[in-house]
């Protein structure tokens, strides 16, 4: 049996930020995990912190918010460790697909609904979004593609849509990963370029869904931008996300360049647990069941959706390492009456707890298990959805994690 | 515009539709408001069940003996509107045989046929069913789709010259010397107001009746009883699942369709729009529900709901159950000294013709006429037509490919065809009224997925009559979906509201306020 320095446990955002900081410093990684997480579903830019107002100071604000959220994942490392970490992602993605904020701290850019969602980090593919007007904006929507309605976000901005119908490729009941596949084909591309120029009535910008590409978003990019001699920009929608797609196989690509070990589809049942360390994990391979050990693990398995927290009627509960959650006293007080309110469900507070590292703490503030580092959405006291931070929360404290971990 | 009709009906639960439908058979104009959509009240909220009177035989034989009757009409006139499930009555080793052999009796006497079953032969029949089973008793129940029953009632009334407003409420009611002339009703979606002429009016509004009453200073004793209900994601049992033990809370599973509805239970209500059901009542069904079919402790819940049942009293009682199911017709001539004014409620669903029945003669015998009933002979309009999943299944495949491609609803497939159709009939008024006619929102994420690609359908409408855009249907409809999927979120449906949630409050930004003003809904 393979010893490994360390074992991440989640292969969302958090995890592959943690495994890939691990592998930077020269540790042997293994990395295990359901599937492509929640960035297959939702990743598109990188939102931090949507309280900021747009063009506001980052630093400030994100100084301002763990002042008054004391609790906050953020008050781990405050802005200097979010900005380091947020740095180093940044250096995965090299030109031409790169991420950067659109102008200074927090932008608008235009959704699948026609709202207007508060973010930082834009891939190259989405940063013309941010100045989208009503005047110059032209919405393309791909007729038969239901995933993303073109009409609702022209409406919405008040600006020009068009439905395209491209009856040569049947796209009726296309999924986003096969459009994006076809994207990936030059002559596609192409013909789709000269399909979007024939209906510009003088836009400078053009908003299509978030299909541009797998393989190469930068050149689809570059092929509709000069063929329609206008900026060009992805709009998020409805899951599957190919913008998140893309992160997640840049960071298997580098981890595995790198000598880590990436096992995929098989969940982690149980933990070896003794005299307040973790001595090894169970991965269920049916019909096998397999052990793997290390010397550090890190605990980035998500939420609800994940597979990090588990409800049943009564209570909510860490199937892995059975760590305690900080959630409310009944299931009566997990949502509010309303859908919509300011304040989020409060079951989207509920989660592990940790010290300043990150290590699982009880109630009375003792460390659990102290070779086990917690990150990403499982973290107790954020409410990501309604604060805009998910990806913010996953790519700090992953980051912090591993290099906590290591550094140990 | 103000309209004149002979009969003015208010209500369009089945009771309303039945009384239009039987109207239209026997040639008297009528004309029919609805506040809301058809089966806005407890016609739309129940558990779908086509007794058989098995449930009433020892309590109230009365209710029985109609109930048999009427379920065997109803097959005949409606199939399409009916699945013929059959049902059961298990004892478990609680209840004992003494019960069981008392209501084999009651059920000989109302005339129900049943079908005696050992442990064995129940299990073999229902697999899940608890392995302690004692005994069960087969009878005639099924399952019947109360929105089809009522939309094909009105298709055929209409057909027959009756007319329908919906979306329109009555405000007043307009008398002249003791006697009912008409009412004065609004347009709930425009706003506009206007009088409806009517040498009579039937109050069809169920658990509503004294809020029609009231407008002419009169009021009758009913009581309202909130019945909770719980869908599942997948179809538990063949059959209808009974407890075989006298009538109480948390004894009925019925299958429809491709799920299953649990219930009920009974909690005398405050008010009409109280339709909250508490986590208590979600615990107790799933509890009391599970010892009959023990995999429901580990089933996932799509929705729960409730509706209101007017039940009407004669004299002060502690439980709802035992205040009878039966219906009553009030004359307000002879009770009230108003002419033309009649009220019918309380009942039950498969009653509604019976109701409708009663209701017409008295009004025939009032203007002396002499016209028979029909609607117990002559079927309804789709008749020969199949509404099984599998039927579903087979028309899906017959519609031309580009069709079947597009599909707004991956759940439940329903074709965006379907929803275009519906559009150039013009009828609809509001997302839910396109919801009630299709099958969309029904499936596992209620929703979460094909409201937003109907929402598109509906904008490209506007965009072409040069409307803005309309998110408050979306955030309408999430805020509607979250009343009946609050109570049941825990294992499997709590991650599928993590990922709604994920997507209309984190990705689409989505919030109430940030939206314009509905400017009509429905283009």
């Amino acid at each position: 049996m393979k010893r490994w320095d360390l074992i991440v446990i989640g292969t969302g955002l958090a995890g592959l930020t943690a495994a890939r900081t691990a592998v930077e410093m020269g540790a042997k990684v293994l990395v295990i995990g359901r599937g492509m997480g929640s960035l297959a579903l939702f990743g598109n830019s990188i939102d931090v912190l949507g309280a900021i107002p747009p063009g506001a100071d980052m630093e400030t604000g994100v100084a301002d918010w763990i002042a008054a959220h004391p609790d906050h994942p953020y008050a781990r490392m405050g802005w200097p460790g979010i900005s380091e970490a947020l740095g180093a992602f940044r250096e995965l993605f090299s030109p031409p697909y790169t991420f950067a904020p659109a102008g200074k701290g927090n932008s608008l850019i235009p959704t699948g609904a026609g709202t207007m969602r508060p973010t930082y980090l834009l891939p190259v593919t989405m940063t013309a979004g941010a100045g989208a007007s009503a005047a110059d904006t032209l919405i393309i929507g791909l007729r038969g593609f239901k995933d993303f309605q073109g009409d609702t976000v022209s409406l919405h901005l008040q600006c020009r849509g068009v439905n395209l119908s491209l009856p040569r490729y049947g796209l009726e009941g296309l999924s986003a990963l096969a459009l994006a596949r076809l994207m990936d084909e030059a002559p596609f591309r192409e013909g789709l370029g000269e399909a979007i120029r024939s209906q510009m009535a003088g836009e400078r910008r053009i908003g299509l869904p978030a299909v541009l590409g797998l393989k190469a978003p930068a050149d689809v990019l570059g092929t509709l931008e000069t063929i329609t001699r206008a900026k060009v920009f992805e709009i998020p929608m409805l899951p599957p996300s190919i913008p998140g797609t893309r992160v997640f196989h840049r960071f298997r690509e580098f981890l595995i360049e790198k000598g880590a070990t990436f096992l995929l589809g098989n969940p982690a049942i149980s933990a070896d647990l003794k005299g307040g360390l973790c001595e090894g994990i169970t991965l269920q391979n049916p019909p096998l069941l397999t052990p793997y050990r290390a010397e550090r693990y890190i605990l980035a398995t998500g939420r609800f959706l994940g597979g990090g927290l588990q409800a049943d009627t009564e209570k909510i509960s860490e199937p892995l390492f059975r760590l305690p959650v900080s959630q409310p006293e009944s299931r009566g007080q997990w949502f509010r009456e309303r859908f919509f309110q300011p304040e989020a469900h409060p079951v989207h507070r509920a989660g592990i707890v940790t010290d300043q590292e990150l290590r699982p703490i009880d109630t009375r503030g003792r460390i659990i298990l102290k070779n086990v580092r917690v990150a990403g959405s499982i973290l107790a006291h954020h409410s990501m959805i309604e604060e805009h931070s998910h990806e913010g929360i996953a790519i700090a404290t992953g980051y912090l994690a591993a290099r906590r971990a290591l550094a140990s | 515009m103000d309209l004149q009709t002979e009969v003015l009906i208010i209500g369009g639960g089945a009771t309303g539709a039945g009384i239009s439908r039987d109207l239209a058979l026997r040639g008297i104009p009528s004309l029919l408001v609805e506040k809301g959509d058809f089966t806005s009240g407890a016609s739309g909220r129940n558990q779908g069940l086509l007794h058989s009177g098995a449930r009433y035989a020892v309590n109230d034989p009365e209710a029985a003996r109609e109930c048999i009757s009427e379920n065997r009409i109803l097959r005949r006139i409606a199939p399409h509107c009916i699945e013929d499930t059959g049902g059961l009555f298990v004892s478990l080793p609680e209840d004992g045989h003494e019960y069981r052999a008392d209501f084999i009796r009651a059920c000989a006497a109302a005339g129900i046929d049943t079908t005696p079953l050992s442990p064995g032969e129940a299990l073999a029949m229902e697999p899940k069913l608890n392995p302690l089973v004692i005994g069960a008793v087969g009878v005639p129940d099924g399952a019947i789709d109360p929105f089809t029953l009522v939309v094909e009632n009105v298709r055929d009334a209409e057909a027959r010259g009756a007319r329908f407003l919906l979306h329109t409420e009555v405000t007043d009611l307009i008398c002249k010397d003791q006697r009912i002339s008409g009412a004065r009703v609004r347009d709930r979606v425009t706003g506009e107001e206007f009088a409806i002429t009517a040498s009579r009016i039937i109050n069809a509004t169920g658990a509503w009746a004294n809020e029609i009453l009231g407008l002419a200073g009169l009021s009758m004793g009913i009581a309202l009883s909130k019945g909770s209900m719980l869908i599942t994601n997948t179809r538990l049992s063949e059959r209808v699942i009974n407890r075989c033990r006298p009538p109480a809370s948390g004894d009925i599973i019925v299958p429809n369709d491709t799920v299953s509805i649990l219930g009920t239970t009974s909690l005398r209500a405050e008010d009409l729009e109280s339709h909250e059901v508490t986590p208590e009542e979600v615990s107790f069904l799933v509890d009391e529900l599970s010892r009959m079919i023990p995999a429901i402790k580990g089933e996932r819940f799509t929705r729960a709901y409730a509706g209101i049942r007017p039940l009407v009293q004669s004299e002060q009682t502690h439980d709802d159950r035992d205040i009878s199911r039966g219906f009553t017709l009030i004359d307000h001539q002879s009770r009230d000294g108003l002419e033309g004014l009649i009220t019918i409620t309380g009942g039950k669903l498969i009653t509604y013709r019976l109701m409708a029945e009663k209701t017409v003669d008295f009004i025939c015998e009032r203007m002396g006429l002499d016209v028979p009933c029909l609607t117990h002979l002559q079927p309804l309009p789709g008749a020969g037509r199949g509404h099984t999943f599998q039927d579903r299944l087979l028309r899906l495949r017959h519609q031309t490919p580009a069709f079947r491609r597009e599909l707004l609803c991956d759940c439940e497939l329903v074709p965006r065809e379907t929803v275009d159709a519906i559009l150039r009939e013009g009828k609809v008024r509001e997302l839910q009224d396109i919801l009630h006619r299709t099958r969309l929102a029904k499936g596992t994420c209620q929703g979460g997925f094909c409201v937003y690609r109907l929402l598109g359908v509906l904008n490209e409408r506007r965009k072409e009559e040069g409307l803005g855009s309309s998110n408050r249907i979306l955030t309408g409809f999430l805020e509607e979906r979250w009343k009946g999927i609050r109570p049941v979120l825990w294992g499997t449906s709590l991650k599928e509201e993590e990922l709604i949630e994920s997507i209309y409050k984190g990705l689409f930004n989505l919030a109430p306020e940030a939206t314009a003003p509905n400017e009509g809904g429905i283009p």
